[in-house]
């Protein structure tokens, strides 16, 4: 892990505007995901036309950070920055102004909300927890799978998994 | 074959397994089956107030159920296409080596969705052994009959692969079939036994 990606949201800013190179790579790796998981979950666009977003949504945080007013609010103004350029990208496309483009999949945009929020709280987990769910949860492994390359005994395993949604749990609720 | 089971009424699914077609067939079958133990897994945990694993369980018991609804589609897709191509094989008469090595691949491809519902039979038993131990003891009987459900899934899915899919005895994924069958009837019978 490195020392910029325990940096808050607000941290980080204030180092990107202090024009730090490492401070702007983590910025990109933090929320690349989310960007583009916005535009191909939420709108629903090909992975080519979500890619122009993603470079577009990039160039704009880039130059136009100094106009966020609360450094904090980095996420929130990233989904606006998205949002508005997917709406662009959907109106030139159909080409109808963009006021007649309604916003679709708004229940996808709150799952990618969801699913953003649960890998933060993920991060503040161990790593032997972060290990374990995802082994379980995203790489489905079996719990057999998962106790001979963990080397731990097999009936252990379900107990351990629930013990760490318990905290993945209270790190959710703590932030929110 | 391609419509969602979760879409169908149970009785169209019933319907379905039983008319003459080829999907779903035993594979089919005993995936749904271990997604049942797995969701009566959860309804115990949910059930269990004060058991603090019991949301945990719960998660793991639904992404499990969810795991073999989606090995109950591929199980059937997979079968028809080795289906298909075994029957090609047969009526080519000539050899083909392009064909049997593709035939192989998917015969291949046959086995390794039983197995995989043969090893969430045993997780599921796993699970079901847990809700046992720590849920509310008024479901006791539904975690045991849950065990039950996901050893007889394990045991027809590991069956499938030792049978149907004509592997060989010293094939590794014949041991890993059996060993989650034994796994998951470990937990059935031990559950099941009358308590004293």
């Amino acid at each position: 892990m490195s020392g910029y990606s325990s940096l808050t949201d607000a941290e980080l800013v204030r180092r990107c505007r202090a024009d730090d190179p490492d401070a702007w790579n983590e910025l990109v790796e933090r929320y690349s995901r989310y960007v583009y998981a916005i535009a191909v979950r939420g709108f629903r666009m090909s992975d080519e036309d979500a890619e122009d977003v993603f470079q577009d949504v990039f160039t704009r945080i880039y130059t136009r950070l100094d106009s966020l007013r609360d450094d904090s609010a980095l996420r929130p103004w990233i989904a606006q920055l998205t949002r508005r350029r997917c709406l662009d990208a959907i109106a030139a496309k159909r080409d109808v102004p963009v006021e007649d483009v309604t916003e679709e999949g708004s229940s996808d945009l709150s799952e990618v909300e969801e699913a953003y929020e649960v890998r933060e709280a993920l991060s503040g987990l161990s790593d032997a927890c972060q290990d374990i769910l995802d082994r379980f949860f995203t790489r489905d492994q079996s719990y057999k799978t998962i106790a001979d390359e963990l080397e731990i005994p097999s009936g252990t395993i379900a107990s351990r998994i629930a013990r760490c949604l318990s905290r993945l749990r209270n790190e959710l609720e703590a932030k929110n | 074959m391609d419509s969602d089971y979760l879409e169908l009424r149970l009785g169209d699914l019933l319907d379905r397994l039983s008319a003459d077609g080829l999907a779903p067939g035993g594979g089919s079958a005993a995936a749904l089956t271990v997604a049942f133990s797995a969701r009566l897994v959860t309804m115990v945990a949910r059930c269990s107030v004060g058991w603090d694993e019991a949301a945990g369980v719960c998660a793991q018991a639904n992404a499990i159920g969810e795991r073999a609804v989606e090995l109950a589609h591929t199980d059937g897709h997979v079968w028809e296409d080795a289906l298909a191509a075994l029957r090609d094989a047969g009526s080519g008469g000539v050899e083909d080596p392009k064909r049997d090595f593709a035939l192989e691949r998917k015969l291949e491809a046959a086995a390794a969705a039983p197995l995989e519902i043969a090893s969430l039979g045993a997780d599921a038993a796993s699970l079901a052994a847990l809700a046992a131990e720590h849920g509310d003891a008024t479901y006791r009987a539904d975690a045991a009959a849950a065990a039950a459900l996901a050893a007889g899934g394990a045991s027809a899915a590991a069956h499938l692969v030792r049978v149907n899919l004509g592997i060989r005895n010293a094939d590794p994924r014949l041991g890993r079939a059996l060993a989650s069958e034994q796994a998951a009837q470990d937990v059935a019978a031990r559950l099941l036994e009358p308590r004293r």
